[in-house]
């Protein structure tokens, strides 16, 4: 468990270095109930005898050359889950402790990973001092439990804790060392209850039934009586290789080379184990404490390293500007994902070459270089309705979309839909004639030719949203349904007419409401015939 | 002096007939003609042309009706690619007016990229791939990238790996291009079914091969070779052109002699 008791001011120092060099105290403050409040000090600030809650003006009047700045929550917790990411370069699972505040506690998993760094008390060490050269206040312990851990971490910090000592451990600790809420610290203090050692021969369902439930759990999970899990920020990967440079690399070219030899000691490993991959992801530990994250996914599971590292050479020339080593990258991670049995095949004298294998390799550098979603395929839905009756899945995912019956449709269908049905204005010689004329996108075409209608219902069940077509519509749905857009039968649904101009070109129309039950139906221009 | 010239010449001599003899780069008129209606061989650049975005649907389906001819279970898959900023004008084809038009819908991978860059790119990696028999590219707008040695470049690369490439495009005036066929598309007036005067029948197109020829030399319009073709599920039929215009003609008589009200029901044609 790492503690940064004053990561809010040590983050901001680090973004900004004239206040680094400044001498002058630096607060934080928030607004609370309409006040201005103290909400982080740095350690000249507390040396001064300001602190947490205090009112600002209260603070100015104290320190008169106070440093003073507006707290950005969301920034600072989310500067920390960054930072947090970093320190997976240490150990596999690492997770942000957000119970007493969003940001500040860090704990990682070191079981079975500590021998890498000759010891325990030697790791915590090492974490610390490079925290410290880089300018943070930290403090740290290393427990079994993650409640001791973080007891020891704010009021005992540099210990190491074998297990089975907690008890021990934490009796002379204050109550407030429990992770417990300030209702709950102030009652037992109240009582007399100040360390921790002074609960432990307490009637449990007395002690339950004043303080609830959480009470005795924070301190069972403390002594190890009660498991508490860890929730990773990363996804734990089981298969990866990874590199560490003794001096940080910069250059893209450098990455990808790297990335190359790792790819293919992974899929060394893979291969022994006889399993391929569909995603693989590198991470790149930069040495000021952020992490990148590149991934790329395969249609089918391959452990191909020509192929991996092709696929990032392709991902990351999308990068493009985004790449930013910073001072450099001093480890490279890649791990891989979705796994799957992958026997090695023989190629067989019979066999016939689909092209499959080709061609998924193909969509794979196409979506790695141009997004997932840039390489789709239409599937079929099962609806009547023509927009929806179509979706794009992602090649990638195609595997996975379930098998649908749709409707059978004899009608013809246009070759190429327009995104969204865009409003026409259409002459017909009587109003439920086929259209004689059209103005669309400000040019007239007139028919002579039409067949139809074929007449499309809305969906009762999706009444609200069949609709959401054009601003009009929405309007006009507002207006002339129910209350609540309560499906009514006919203001919804649609007749399409295929209408051949003099030209020979064929579109596909459809007037919206039907003709005497609709207030005002519309004309709508929807797609082309070839 | 004389010696240096001679030797320069010899080089030069050596270059052309490597140039000649360069597989890909053959003049289109020594390369077999496959037979087959229309049909064209395999590893060649086309140009599509409509006059303007409207004429999309047209241009667009005869550049699939290529391409569907060239699919086979060596080389099953078509790609279409098409600018995101172009499909919000033009549309994006549609499912399940691909199946109507005789092409499965899960043959056809759309690739749709952001820029006219990533573009070819996406022309020339599909180019490379085995198992694509075509690639239709509909590019909405002239654009600087595309320019003659572009067209060169996947002149070249068509040729060596055996896809076909469709460039699918919409303008009047012709830019210089290294396509080894130029097509235009023009919409007729469809022969109306049997039996419904007043509906549009099956599409049917004026071909004109502007550049390139498929050999029979069929001379009709002053540029290129002409062909007014019907498209059906199965393939291009030859419609009789001289007596387009004459079907064309508007009905003699309406089919009923007041306008038809929509209560007589579906008045979809029945003969497809």
């Amino acid at each position: 468990m790492l503690h940064l008791p004053r990561w809010a001011t040590d983050c901001l120092k680090r973004a900004d270095p004239a206040l680094a060099q400044s001498d002058k105290p630096l607060v934080l403050w928030e607004k609370q109930r309409g006040a201005m409040r103290v909400a982080a000090l740095d350690q000249q600030a507390s040396a001064e005898g300001l602190s947490v809650g205090q009112s600002l003006s209260d603070a100015r009047a104290l320190v008169p050359n106070l440093e003073t700045r507006e707290i950005d929550q969301a920034f600072t917790g989310q500067v920390f889950a960054d930072f947090s990411d970093w320190h997976s370069n240490a150990s596999p699972i690492v997770s942000v402790v957000a119970d007493h505040a969003p940001y500040g506690d860090l704990c990682l998993d070191i079981t079975g990973v500590s021998h890498l760094f000759s010891g325990e008390q030697a790791m915590l060490a090492q974490l610390i001092s490079r925290l410290e050269a880089l300018g943070y206040a930290v403090d740290g312990a290393v427990a079994s439990t993650i409640g001791a851990a973080w007891a020891l971490a704010h009021f005992a910090p540099g210990q190491v804790l074998a297990e089975g000592e907690e008890g021990r451990a934490l009796s002379y600790l204050p109550v407030s060392a429990l992770r417990l809420d300030e209702p709950q610290i102030a009652g037992l203090v109240q009582l007399g209850l100040k360390r921790i050692g002074q609960l432990y021969e307490r009637d449990r369902s007395s002690m339950q039934a004043r303080f609830g439930a959480s009470f005795l759990l924070r301190l069972d999970q403390a002594l190890g009586w009660a498991e508490e899990k860890l929730v990773p920020r990363l996804p734990l990967v089981e298969h990866f290789a990874e590199h560490r440079f003794a001096d940080p690399i910069g250059l893209m070219d450098d990455v990808l080379m790297c990335t190359h030899d790792l790819a293919v000691q992974l899929s060394l490993r893979l291969e022994r184990q006889g399993i391929g991959a569909q995603a693989f992801h590198l991470f790149l530990y930069r040495v000021d404490h952020k992490v990148m994250t590149l991934s790329v996914n395969a249609a089918r599971a391959t452990r191909d390293a020509g192929h991996i590292s092709r696929l990032f050479a392709y991902r990351a020339e999308r990068l493009g500007g985004e790449y930013d080593a910073g001072f450099g990258i001093d480890m490279i991670r890649l791990a891989a994902s979705s796994m799957s049995p992958l026997q090695a095949a023989q190629v067989g004298a019979f066999g016939v070459d689909d092209g499959a294998a080709t061609l998924d390799h193909l969509y794979d550098r196409m979506a790695s270089r141009l997004g997932a979603l840039a390489v789709v395929q239409s599937y079929p839905v099962n609806t009547h309705v023509p927009e929806r009756a179509v979706k794009l899945v992602p090649v990638l995912a195609a595997a996975a979309e379930p098998e649908v019956v749709a409707p059978l449709v004899r009608a013809p269908r246009p070759l190429r839909l327009l995104p969204q049905p865009e409003p026409i204005n259409v002459i017909a010689e009587v109003p439920d004639a086929p259209p004689a004329s059209m103005v669309w996108r400000r040019v007239t075409y007139r028919f002579v030719k039409a067949s139809g209608p074929e007449r499309i219902a809305a969906e009762w069940r999706n009444a609200d949203q069949a609709l959401s077509l054009t601003a009009e519509t929405i309007e006009a749905a507002k207006t002339s349904g129910g209350p609540d857009g309560y499906y009514e039968e006919g203001t919804l649904s649609r007749d399409y007419y295929i209408a051949e101009d003099d030209g020979g070109r064929r579109f596909w129309l459809f007037r919206l409401g039907l003709l005497g039950i609709a207030r005002k139906p519309r004309w709508y221009m929807h797609g082309f015939f070839p | 002096m004389l010696g240096d010239k001679s030797a320069a010449l010899e080089t030069l001599r050596q270059q052309i007939t490597a140039i000649e003899t360069n597989p890909a780069l053959k003049d289109s008129g020594d390369v077999a003609i496959p037979d087959g209606f229309l049909a064209t061989p395999r590893g060649s650049l086309h140009e599509v042309f409509a006059d303007s975005l409207i004429g999309a649907g047209p241009a667009l389906g005869f550049a699939f009706a290529q391409a569907k001819s060239l699919v086979d279970p060596v080389r099953p898959a078509i790609l279409y690619l098409q600018l995101q900023s172009d499909a919000l004008e033009t549309g994006l084809p549609y499912g399940l007016g691909l199946k109507k038009f005789g092409l499965p819908a899960e043959q056809v991978v759309f690739v749709r990229p952001q820029t006219i860059i990533e573009l070819l790119w996406a022309v020339e990696e599909a180019i490379a791939c085995k198992a694509v028999a075509a690639v239709v590219a509909d590019i909405g707008h002239a654009h600087k990238a595309l320019d003659f040695t572009a067209s060169r470049r996947m002149s070249l690369r068509t040729a060596a790996s055996g896809a076909s490439v469709f460039l699918v495009r919409y303008a009047r005036d012709r830019e210089a291009s290294a396509a080894k066929f130029r097509w235009k598309v023009v919409p007729e007036l469809s022969r109306s079914p049997a039996f419904d005067e007043r509906a549009p029948g099956p599409p049917r197109w004026r071909v004109v091969l502007e550049k390139g020829s498929l050999g029979k030399r069929r001379r009709v319009a002053p540029d290129g070779e002409e062909y007014l073709v019907d498209w059906s599920e199965n393939g291009f039929v030859l419609a009789d052109i001289e007596s387009r215009h004459g079907v064309a003609a508007v009905p003699r008589r309406p089919a009923l002699p007041y306008a038809a009200s929509a209560a007589l029901g579906d008045r979809l044609s029945e003969a497809g």
